[in-house]
């Protein structure tokens, strides 16, 4: 890693340390831990089960939540400060900018996912809670990663933040509409349903099935095969590339 | 602002990005499709973690709980019968959403209509089991879910007792259902012969001044001489 790219990712993660993200991300988890705990105390029958569902399930949307949204309002910001027009004035190369926020964000990513996966390992088996956090950890570098692209490509806050919630809830969808698009109840030969059919698949290949990752039931029933999760980290791996490779690709094109 | 001309993106730049989506093009399309697996319905979440997710909107969670479960046959991909479900959980399921929605009479509906029409007499009288519970906590409101379920009883189960005992608790407890209802009783008491208790049941009705519609009043004084007449000489010929 390049002396540039390795100081802006060090200023990306002060950053966060600096605008109170460690104290919301403790939040939240105490919030959800102690939401979990009612939860626990209510239920008639599998009480321990019901906490860890709801907690690993609550705590995966506010991660992704947080990290999406930390990520767009941070760049936003360096939009309106012209905090990175004074960047692109040095002699810095516009990859560099991407790939040094990018780590930092990953980073903050990562220790976003750990910090969630801490009650897990109370909650549920070491080896499970470690898997969970894995697979958090790279899925929050997709939303990282897409996060980044979307910012920079529309500028503006509403349009970015709309097209992230979109891509992630298709995403964790798409398995289930494929399914049905598959077998469906009826009018499988109007032209309708094909091309919608056609569609889905189109947007099969191009996102990542989010569905599959960071799984509650690794946690209640038994935990993922690691070779799986290796599976998943390559897949994450290389979704970020892509992401990544799209937002370099506009940010050269972008007039400043 | 007009964006840069295209050629300003490096070209390490370029081959990456092509080399990105081709990968995971060709890593997609290589993985198998997607094999729907039927998925056992889990038991629903306490009423009052649902309350408290409903954000105080209890009636439209009920209701979108109530189309949930009824979709759960149709999981995607796959069509369950519903025979195959796990009907104690079924049960439990139209019981949750009955309690975040009291008035509503679409839980009670699936359980007569829809759960309780599988071919398994084991799971029709549980979900008659728990329509009559549910009618016992607001007669006026469920008369006509427990009257279907007497129905059901007398004519597909063959358990007449049970279908009296469904069609007496409409007349003892309903006092404001439909007066069909309230006199099923009547002439489930004739099927099993008991045709002093009808005659006695029915005469008390017409005394009573319950019954307003002068068709009906005749229908039921000539089903009443007939009963009597069939009480005095042989046996009356079932309708």
């Amino acid at each position: 890693m390049s002396p540039q790219i390795a100081t802006i990712a060090r200023y990306t993660l002060l950053e966060a340390l600096r605008t109170r993200l460690p104290g919301l991300v403790a939040a939240t988890v105490v919030l959800l831990v102690a939401a979990s705990l009612f939860v626990h105390e209510i239920a008639l029958t599998e009480g321990a089960r019901l906490q860890t569902g709801f907690y690993a399930a609550t705590i995966r949307l506010a991660a992704v939540f947080i990290t999406g949204l930390y990520v767009l309002a941070s760049i936003t910001r360096e939009f309106n400060d012209k905090g990175l027009e004074v960047l692109l004035a040095l002699d810095l190369p516009r990859s560099h900018y991407i790939l040094g926020k990018l780590a930092g964000f990953i980073a903050i990513g990562a220790i976003i996912a750990a910090a969630a996966a801490v009650p897990l390992a109370f909650l549920a088996p070491t080896s499970a809670a470690l898997q969970w956090a894995v697979s958090l950890a790279v899925e929050l570098g997709i939303v990282v990663a897409l996060a980044l692209f979307c910012v920079l490509t529309f500028s503006q806050l509403m349009p970015a933040a709309s097209f992230v919630l979109a891509f992630y809830l298709l995403a964790r969808a798409l398995t289930a509409i494929r399914l049905m698009g598959a077998a469906p109840v009826s009018g499988a030969d109007e032209l309708s349903h094909q091309v919608i059919g056609f569609v889905v698949e189109g947007l099969a290949l191009i996102l990542p099935s989010l569905d599959a990752w960071t799984q509650t039931a690794w946690l209640l029933d038994r935990g993922a095969d690691w070779r799986d999760l290796g599976f998943l980290a390559g897949q994450g791996v290389l979704y970020v590339v892509l992401l990544t490779a799209a937002a370099v690709f506009d940010f050269y094109r972008k007039n400043f | 602002m007009a964006e840069r001309r295209i050629s300003t993106v490096p070209g390490p730049v370029w081959v990456t990005l092509a080399a990105a989506l081709a990968l995971q093009v060709a890593w997609q399309a290589t993985r198998p499709a997607p094999i729907a697996h039927a998925e056992a319905l889990d038991a629903p979440p306490p009423e009052q973690v649902l309350r408290v997710a409903s954000l105080g909107e209890p009636i439209a969670l009920a209701q979108w709980l109530a189309l949930y479960l009824q979709a759960f046959d149709n999981q995607p991909g796959i069509s369950i019968p519903f025979l195959e479900l796990d009907y104690p959980r079924v049960v439990r399921w139209l019981e949750t959403i009955l309690g975040l929605d009291p008035i509503g009479q679409y839980p009670l509906m699936m359980a007569s209509q829809l759960y309780g029409q599988v071919p398994d007499e084991q799971k029709q009288r549980l979900m008659m089991s728990f329509v009559h519970r549910e009618f016992l906590r607001d007669p006026d409101r469920r008369w006509r879910w427990l009257a279907h379920c007497a129905i059901m009883a007398k004519h597909r189960l063959k358990d007449v007792p049970l279908a009296l005992r469904y069609a007496e608790d409409i007349a003892r407890y309903a006092r404001g259902a439909s007066n069909w209802a309230r006199q099923m009783r009547i002439f489930i008491l004739e099927d099993l012969g008991e045709r002093e208790s009808a005659t006695i049941l029915l005469g008390g009705l017409l005394a009573s001044g319950e019954v307003t519609d002068e068709k009906e009043i005749r229908f039921l004084t000539r089903r009443l001489e007939q009963l009597k007449n069939a009480g005095k000489s042989s046996p009356l010929p079932k309708n």
